[in-house]
């Protein structure tokens, strides 16, 4: 049995006040090519049901439809004729699941780099040397310690679990 | 014109020779690109951001704030563009949003008013295109082109601010402005599949197999990408599903800037073709194109 959650309704709408105007007419899942692949597994219409009524433990908890299944290509958002910011609504979905800790793992694997290294994919030795054969210039990428500043104000540091690989 | 060069973190540091090719062609159109010590990630608009919009705002805007160049900065990465786009688009919506990351910013000693213009590299190629035509010294004869668009490249229209979202020409325009055809095949305005990767990879290769038999059906004999997620994607993928599935995908994937400095005359060796997986060399035979 799924618990109507007001408040977890009122702070999507405070984030997002589009989330009101859907009246639920599927054109979102209708474009969605994740919905057609998946047979209507993953669906946007019904995550935004589901958040209208303030399921959040469909959609944090259990995430059925799984948020984490939307490939962002943002077609959804292009076509709602009420212009509710689906995409938007699902970022903030899925950030809620990092609080929680209930992220597939390439998203923390991604998260762990650019805090230890300031950007996603480091430079190997490898690249380096294939670089300079490419007669690419040096990169000096951000400084380690300021973006782990940033991390930590955003408290991004706090929500990502340590020692994941 | 000048620009500052965002280059973020795939093409640099795992396909460095998609950067040569866009350099090349930069600068064989007298574009100057200066590089910027210290950027970040950009952050990745399917990555970072769905983990922590607010951390994904602030990174966005450090970078932003260490450009300075009058052209603003421009990025071989749809990933990157749309970041970088959608950061100003939030800064110039909402003053809040912009003190909060100010906020943010302060901690580190930097500021960023919202006004640094972004760009893609095609935007700027296509304001380019009658000097890119006149500079074409080898005409892409027989190249038949599955233009891939990508989804980050149009969408959301209201933030990225540039072609049509479901029917858009630049790309198409470069490309037949090479001498190669367009060919039109019916998925082409579908989502590659790369983002689902880190959730289901099985899911992700279900999506760029349905393009890839599009694109075989309607007779075309490369790909072009503008995107290195979307270029990963196409390139890695190909033997993998024709391992898994009775397929005989062998489409060479191109970026854009490789096809347009091949058409500027420069050879496979300079632009590091022999990085591709499936290397182009077969098909330039099979047309007979000689670079």
């Amino acid at each position: 049995m799924s618990v109507i959650n007001y408040e977890f309704r009122n702070e999507v709408l405070k984030h997002n006040a589009s989330l009101s105007y859907c009246y639920q007419c599927s054109t979102c899942s209708g474009g969605c090519p994740v919905a057609l692949i998946t047979s209507g597994k993953y669906n946007p219409r019904k995550i935004i049901e589901q958040a209208i009524l303030g399921l959040k433990d469909k959609l944090v908890e259990k995430q059925e439809p799984n948020s984490w299944l939307c490939s962002t290509c943002q077609k959804c958002v292009e076509l709602c004729p009420q212009k509710v910011e689906l995409t938007e609504i699902f970022t903030l979905v899925k950030n809620l699941c990092f609080e929680s800790g209930k992220v597939p793992e390439g998203f923390i694997a991604q998260g762990q780099a650019v805090l230890e290294n300031g950007v996603a994919i480091p430079y190997s030795k490898a690249i380096l040397s294939r670089r300079e054969k490419l007669g690419l210039p040096e990169i000096k990428t951000a400084p380690v310690d300021e973006i782990r500043k940033i991390l930590i104000e955003t408290n991004f540091e706090n929500h990502l679990p340590k020692g994941v690989e | 014109m000048a620009y500052d060069l965002f280059l973020g973190c795939v093409i640099p540091a795992r396909l460095p020779y998609l950067e040569t090719s866009s350099r090349k062609v930069f600068e064989k159109l007298g574009i100057k690109l200066n590089d910027v010590d210290g950027f970040s990630c950009c952050p990745d608009p399917t990555g970072i951001e769905l983990l922590d919009h607010k951390t994904w705002l602030s990174l966005g805007a450090r970078n932003l704030s260490l450009c300075n160049t009058n052209g603003g900065v421009v990025s071989f990465c749809s990933g990157c563009v749309e970041t970088l786009k959608g950061v100003n688009y939030a800064i110039n919506k909402d003053p809040h949003v912009k003190e909060e990351v100010n906020d943010v910013l302060k901690k580190v000693g930097k500021s960023y008013d919202g006004k640094v213009d972004v760009k893609h590299f095609a935007e700027i190629l296509y304001e380019y295109i009658d000097k890119v035509k006149a500079y074409v010294d080898k005409p892409l004869e027989g190249f038949r082109v599955a233009v891939h668009y990508g989804c980050h490249y149009l969408r959301p229209s209201e933030i990225i601010n540039w072609d049509d979202p479901f029917e858009p020409k630049t790309v198409d325009e470069i490309v037949k402005a090479l001498g190669a055809e367009s060919v039109d095949y019916e998925m082409k305005m579908e989502c590659c599949g790369n983002p689902v990767e880190k959730t289901d990879k099985e899911l992700s290769l279900l999506m760029i197999d349905q393009k890839l038999k599009a694109i075989q059906d309607a007779g075309a004999n490369c790909v072009v990408v503008v995107c290195p997620a979307c270029y990963q994607q196409y390139e890695f993928n190909q033997r993998e599903l024709n391992k898994q599935n009775e397929s005989t995908y062998d489409f060479p994937v191109f970026y854009l800037s490789e096809l347009v400095a091949l058409a500027f005359g420069f050879k496979p060796e300079e632009l590091g073709f022999n990085f591709h997986r499936i290397r182009p060399t077969k098909l330039f035979e099979s047309i007979k194109f000689t670079p």
